[in-house]
């Protein structure tokens, strides 16, 4: 089989980044939106909205935790066969709720069976979209992350009419149906083959190279650290509001702004990312260290004016630091072994981010407001954006060495980490 | 003795001037009561119907009116059980109010009594007080001011309203449903439902089976469980609240759906996906195939080349080689 010696950057990858963006929007999207059909569960089975939620929570945990399963077989087998069967899984889940009974079924069939679906499926996009890309991947990961934010915006009303006309288990049914959609979006994706990869080797080597390399590792803190951060205003944004006195479709309405700020973000920070010469870390440093500022100011803006335009900075910087996030992995430990790296990577970030949200709500239980939580959150970002610093070649002004042939030579040395995705999510 | 002697000697002289008096005050009851026969004459049946109804709760309501309003006034009064009611209306108007002529009506009929007219100042007063005991009293009351351009009040006397659902809900066949009607701050005596087709109500739970259960966990609501459902179950579902004062209703739409309706779309959606898969697998396969023929042409051209090269010196071949490996990829 003939190696490639550079990414296309191109070509067929855009067709790899159509998949990416489909992929986001079914996965995350979904997971987002499924907030509509928690009211229905709660009536159906007439469980407590606590208990109902935990499916979400199993859905996102499996898929982050299951990662790593997700890269290694496609280090094995390549993207195309792993991210078809996790659409069919996915679906398969779906499919399955809708004969359920009992909340303990949704539990297993979306919670585990969709969870492990999706888990097979996004990181493995990411990884491969990073292997077609060099030159314009972040502007690559910026678009296909755009599919996240549009969809939360189409599902939610696309779900709530299918409940109005299908009611639930009919809803579910076509929720399914629409996640096989992911097996159409795993056909797209092309083996791509690279110069380094025959040096990096199978799975099991690349993980235990992985876990020796000291950039990596520090990465993976530094992105730890920033999950844990990340999510708090997304989750607790409306309640604080709430707090100040504010009306609930006023504080929905200013969510969404924040998302849709988010989208533009992601895609000026993916062209910002590729049009900068040096390393990309710098830029993820700035988005982070910008954020966590924000997050710090929350508690000190009173005014509507005030929160309003933090909101709208808060959104264009948490959305500019993921696509970055994403691009310092290939940087760091070279696109032969990207796949593990990035299931690695998010499968500890993930702990951040299941930290995050409950921590953030004992601190606001017990100093009665979120002013703690705020804080911390932008102190978490901060701690990872100086983590960051002691990436290599921080401070070099000159274009990073990427090339290929250095990359073989460092192969052994550096793991590929993988865009967190768990950023991506919410 | 002398004292009773008294007395009646006392009597017997004043018995005409009481006679006089008698007669005196009924001329001047009847007088009064040509004059304004409300006030007086309402008055003894007024305290009559407080004393028998005393211990029933007062609503008093009113409403105001000018002159030169446009539209009716209107004020609807929700009423659970049965209560002593004060209606009052408040007339405003520039002109001289002794002139204005004041009545009342329910429905339709005009009421003789039971209300009073007063005035202070510039505004002209009236107050209607009934006993709500039962579903008579209930309906629609009006006070009317003037005679050529009449202004009218009315106060709407209903039973509380049913919330029933407005969007229908939707079930698939074989499941089980529970129809809810819930009342907010009402506490109705009873509940019975009915099943609707068309105009005629047909009433469900008489015959106590299986398949309909009604029960209600508050007084305030009530849950009508069905089970085993077949597409002929669809339809509108009446519930009725029965109290003191009358009845109140609320409906729920019933929409029963079979399996097959989402599993046309489910299986529709699935073979579009297995189309799209089918498509892109073809597609890729084709442009290798396209790209093999031309692969095995530029590899002609590799060798074609190598020969010339080699003529001139194997340090040429090598990087020519790694450049056409590159290319045919």
């Amino acid at each position: 089989m003939a190696y490639r010696a550079e990414a296309p950057d191109g070509g067929w990858g855009w067709m790899v980044v159509l998949s990416a963006f489909f992929q986001s929007a079914l996965v995350f999207g979904v997971l987002r939106s499924f907030g509509v059909f928690f009211v229905e569960f709660v009536t159906a089975f007439e469980e407590p909205a606590a208990r109902v939620s935990w499916i979400a929570s199993i859905g996102i945990a499996v898929q982050q935790f299951g990662s790593p399963v997700g890269s290694a077989l496609s280090t094995k087998f390549g993207p195309r066969p792993v991210v078809m069967t996790g659409g069919i899984l996915a679906a398969l889940g779906m499919l399955l709720a809708s004969f359920a009974t009992s909340l303990t079924h949704l539990y297993l069939s979306i919670g585990l069976l969709s969870g492990s679906g999706w888990a097979l499926t996004f990181t493995p996009t990411l990884a491969c979209m990073s292997r077609y890309f060099s030159r314009r991947r972040s502007l690559a990961i910026g678009l296909a992350l755009t599919g996240v934010g549009l969809s939360s915006f189409a599902f939610a009303p696309l779900f709530q009419w299918l409940l109005n006309h299908y009611a639930w288990r009919g809803a579910l049914l076509l929720v399914s149906a629409l996640s096989l959609h992911l097996v159409a979006c795993g056909a797209l994706l092309r083996p791509l083959s690279l110069a380094e990869d025959p040096v990096v080797g199978g799975p099991g080597a690349q993980i235990t190279s992985l876990l020796r390399h000291g950039p990596f590792l520090r990465y993976t803190v530094a992105l730890t650290l920033i999950n844990t951060g990340y999510f708090i205003p997304y989750v607790h944004l409306v309640a604080h509001l709430r707090d100040l006195g504010w009306d609930p479709l006023p504080s929905s309405f200013l969510l969404s702004v924040a998302a849709i700020s988010d989208l533009v973000g992601r895609v000026a920070s993916g062209w910002l990312g590729d049009a900068v010469p040096g390393p990309v870390a710098r830029l993820l440093m700035l988005w982070t260290t910008l954020t966590g500022v924000i997050l710090a100011l929350y508690p000190v803006a009173e005014t509507p004016t005030g929160l309003v335009a933090l909101t709208v900075a808060y959104g264009f910087t948490s959305g500019a630091l993921t696509p970055v996030a994403f691009s310092v992995l290939p940087e760091l430990v070279g696109t032969g072994k990207i796949y593990c790296g990035l299931g690695l990577v998010q499968m500890v970030e993930s702990i951040g981010g299941l930290l995050g949200a409950p921590l953030s709500g004992y601190l606001r239980d017990v100093t009665s407001n979120y002013t703690a939580s705020f804080v911390v959150a932008g102190a978490f970002l901060l701690a990872g954006s100086g983590v960051l610093i002691t990436l290599p070649h921080f401070f070099c002004f000159s274009a990073p060495a990427s090339k290929p042939q250095d990359l073989v030579t460092e192969a052994l040395d550096t793991k590929v980490p993988l865009p967190e995705e768990g950023l991506g999510e919410d | 003795m002398r004292a009773l002697q008294g007395l009646r000697g006392r009597r017997a002289p004043s018995l005409p001037l009481l006679l006089l008096g008698l007669l005196a005050a009924v001329r001047r009851s009847l007088e009064d009561g040509l004059s304004t026969a409300a006030p007086f004459t309402s008055l003894p049946v007024q305290e009559e119907m407080t004393t028998k109804y005393s211990n029933l709760s007062l609503e008093s309501h009113s409403i105001s009116m000018t002159e030169h309003s446009n539209m009716p006034v209107e004020k609807n009064i929700t009423l659970e059980r049965p209560s002593n009611v004060e209606l009052t209306c408040q007339f405003t108007t520039s002109g001289d109010l002794n002139s204005v002529n004041v009545t009342w009506k329910k429905g339709d009929k005009l009421l003789e009594d039971n209300y009073v007219v007063n005035a202070t100042g510039s505004i002209l007063y009236t107050q209607y007080r009934v006993a709500v005991i039962n579903s008579k009293q209930m309906g629609n009351y009006s006070c009317f001011f003037g005679e050529k351009k009449q202004q009218k009040g009315t106060f709407n006397l209903k039973v509380p309203e049913i919330n029933g659902k407005n969007k229908p809900l939707i079930t698939y066949v074989g499941d089980s449903v529970v129809l809810m009607c819930k009342c907010q701050d009402c506490l109705p005596l009873n509940w019975t439902w009915y099943s609707g087709n068309g105009s005629v109500q047909v009433a469900i739970g008489v015959p106590v089976n299986d398949k309909y259960v009604i029960s209600g966990k508050h007084a305030n609501e009530t849950g009508l469980k069905i089970t085993q459902l077949s597409e002929d179950d669809q339809g509108t579902y009446w519930c009725h609240a029965i109290f003191e004062l009358g009845e109140s209703e609320g409906h729920v739409k019933l929409i029963v759906l079979s399996y097959l309706v989402p599993l046309k779309a489910f299986c529709a959606i699935a073979a579009e996906v297995v189309l799209l898969v089918a498509i892109i697998l073809l597609f890729e396969m084709y442009t290798q195939k396209k790209k093999k023929p031309s692969d095995d042409g530029k590899e002609l051209e590799q060798g074609e080349q190598l020969k010339l090269d080699d003529s001139n010196g194997i340090e040429n071949s090598g990087p020519r080689h790694r450049k056409n490996e590159s290319v045919g990829q």
